[in-house]
């Protein structure tokens, strides 16, 4: 209840109530009323005003957040009610940051140790962002604040796009075949293949030449009919190069990888059209060489993850934020308007006090408008409509694959990047060995320039 | 109604619309998405579903379990028959821990069956060779002559084979995975006992992840 005493305050008193008065002038356009605003009147206006604003700011909320509680089960008696949990700390504002980006550092992770040859710790969180990502998300608290007008995109639990969760999958098939569990490797090709699957982009659903043809591979190995699966990547290679047929007797797999990935960015005027950005690293193809060169094995690019992440089609979440910039764009263009009226408000009562006359309705719309033209701009600003650009940033440009057939024992040789004009680029050399195991299982080799 | 009246109307119902309206979801079917449920297989469901999960590995091999021990070769042999596991094919698009399929099948059998089957250890196969080339070498010491051959060989064998099959479509994604086991007489390569069981799950996403 504000207290007013002074001469001024009087004066503001003057005002509201003329405000007041504009307002049930305004509504009785829509139903007729004949109403003095006596005391009782006033507290009647203020509660609809400020039932219609909260009306307004409760229409902001389009889906209501669902509780974290576990449902609820039949019970005996009542449990005593919880109070109420405090506000949480700074600390705790971290860890659920750290929840939310488990994944993306799970990611980092696994491609960090990949390359340090520490497969068991790659493995390790491979499987911890796996059973994240093979999940499905649905009453997430995170996803729903996410999609909320006030909050960023960012701020649900981070799984990647389906560019990402592929390579998730890709790379812990990988290891699964160097374990020699062949078949839970060409699940994790299948499931690779299946996130990248987009039924309302039929063109490129689907569409990773390896994914296929390693399941094609692994189904052959396992004593299956993998020729489908093969076929499907020659086809979805096309002419740009001619996969090797199957060869069931290799016994040494050699994944490789080069060049630098796509990198996600926020475009649009206010940041939420995420978009990929995907650079021609210099080095467009690899080979492998061995028996001091006498040996060349070629690793050309099958699969491209720039193409990739620009091919697969439009998120359902871009609608989400393109909404929310909508939002943002008119209730900033709300605020304008209504501040302009205030203005013309406000002048409006200065020619009509310079003419002695009644200036106290325009002064109330003068400041009923600046009051709609505030809640705007602070509405625009609050909206938050920035698409996620959160990222695994270590992932390469191009995927390769070779099988060869050697004999147990360690092989010494180098990797080749070459450039567009098909030059070597002498400065990523890199010397390698390979040891060939013994045994039935087959010798995994992990080759990248990253 | 006066002009500074016009302006407040204009603007109060321009700005209540306007927040009404900030219907980020507008036009998104189901925003929040539909948890997995389970079904029965022969459920005609709005979407197919999604991955194996313990409860499956539960209910699989209790009725698998219960399945073995209803067959006469095992019901009614006149002495426990010996029985070899062999790994199941996974054949899905999950990865999966397999050996705890037959893991759970065996310990199923052995604390259900009292006696009526028992399973021998393959496993252990070469730390069990290395053991009885010590005892033989005189290395260690046997309780039993080590140049007898004891190693129990098998009389079936118990194997399984997970297939899958997927559906996205822009309802949202589902999965069936039928488990088929099956045991086979290791002297003439019959299969003496085959069941299978179904599971189909069913999902959509949140629209955040959409």
């Amino acid at each position: 209840m504000v207290r007013l005493g002074s001469a001024g305050a009087e004066v503001t008193r003057q005002r509201v109530v003329t405000l007041l008065r504009h307002v049930v002038r305004a509504f009785s356009c829509f139903r007729p009323m004949n109403l003095s605003l006596r005391p009782a009147s006033r507290a009647t206006a203020t509660t609809a005003v400020l039932a219609v604003a909260c009306l307004a700011w409760a229409g902001c909320v389009t889906v209501d957040e669902p509780s974290r509680a576990a449902p609820r089960t039949p019970a005996v008696s009542e449990p005593a009610p919880t109070p109420t949990p405090p506000a949480p700390s700074a600390a705790d504002r971290a860890m659920a940051k750290a929840e939310r980006d488990r994944v993306l550092h799970a990611y980092r992770a696994a491609t960090e140790a990949l390359r340090a040859g520490d497969f068991a710790a790659a493995k390790a969180k491979l499987d911890e962002a796996i059973v994240r990502i093979g999940g499905i998300i649905a009453n997430d608290a995170d996803a729903a604040r996410a999609r909320s007008l006030f909050s960023a995109e960012s701020t649900k639990t981070f799984i990647g796009e389906p560019y990402e969760r592929v390579m998730a999958y890709y790379y812990r098939g990988m290891l699964y075949w160097r374990d020699g569990e062949i078949d839970n490797a060409r699940a994790c090709f299948r499931s690779g293949q299946v996130i990248d699957s987009d039924p309302n982009a039929k063109q490129h659903d689907a569409d990773y030449v390896l994914l296929d043809y390693l399941e094609g591979l692994a189904t052959a190995k396992l004593g299956g009919d993998g020729s489908d699966a093969v076929k499907r990547a020659q086809a979805r290679l096309s002419s740009r190069a001619v996969l090797p047929n199957p060869n069931l007797t290799a016994n040494v797999l050699v994944f490789a990888e080069y060049g630098y990935g796509p990198r996600k960015v926020a475009a649009g005027p206010h940041g939420e059209q995420l978009r990929f950005v995907a650079d021609e690293s210099p080095s467009r193809s690899a080979r492998l060489l061995l028996d001091e060169g006498r040996r060349i094995v070629p690793l050309p690019s099958y699969d491209d993850l720039g193409f990739q992440a620009t091919t697969r089609g439009g998120r359902v979440m871009d609608h989400i934020l393109g909404n929310k910039a909508v939002f943002k764009t008119g209730a900033n263009a709300v605020g304008d308007l209504a501040f302009a009226g205030s203005v013309i408000a406000a002048d409006e009562s200065r020619r009509r006090k310079r003419e002695n006359k009644d200036n106290d309705a325009a002064d109330a719309a003068a400041v009923g408008l600046g009051v709609v033209g505030l809640i705007g701009k602070i509405a625009s600003a609050a909206a938050n409509p920035v698409a996620d650009t959160r990222q695994w940033d270590a992932l390469p440009q191009h995927l390769s694959f070779a099988a060869l057939q050697l004999a147990p024992g360690d092989y010494m040789g180098k990797l080749e990047f070459l450039d567009r004009d098909g030059a070597v680029l002498a400065q990523r050399t890199q010397p390698l060995r390979i040891s060939v195991q013994s045994g039935g299982r087959d010798t995994v080799v992990f080759l990248s320039e990253l | 109604m006066s002009l500074p009246s016009r302006f407040f109307l204009v603007g109060f119902t321009a700005g209540t619309a306007f927040l009404s309206g900030c219907a980020t979801d507008a036009g998104v079917r189901q925003p929040s998405g539909v948890p997995v449920t389970e079904m029965r297989p022969d459920e005609r469901g709005f979407v197919a579903g999604t991955g194996i999960e313990s409860q499956d590995l539960v209910s699989v091999t209790d009725k698998m379990a219960r399945s073995i021990l209803g067959i006469p070769q095992i019901a009614r042999a006149q002495t426990p028959p010996s029985v070899v596991l062999d790994p199941v094919v996974n054949n899905t698009r999950f990865p999966i821990n397999k050996d705890i399929f037959l893991t759970r099948l065996r310990t199923q059998l052995n604390s259900k069956a009292a006696g009526q089957v028992s399973f021998i250890d393959r496993e252990l196969m070469k730390s069990l060779e290395r053991e009885r080339d010590l005892k033989r070498n005189g290395q260690v010491t046997a309780s039993a002559d080590p140049n007898v051959v004891e190693f129990a060989g098998a009389d079936y064998f118990l194997t399984g084979k997970l297939d899958g099959m997927t559906t996205k479509t822009s309802a949202g994604m589902s999965d069936y995975v039928l488990y088929s086991f099956r045991l086979t007489d290791a002297r003439t390569s019959r299969i003496v006992w085959e069941d299978v069981a179904e599971i189909k799950k069913q999902g959509l996403e949140d629209a955040a992840y959409r």
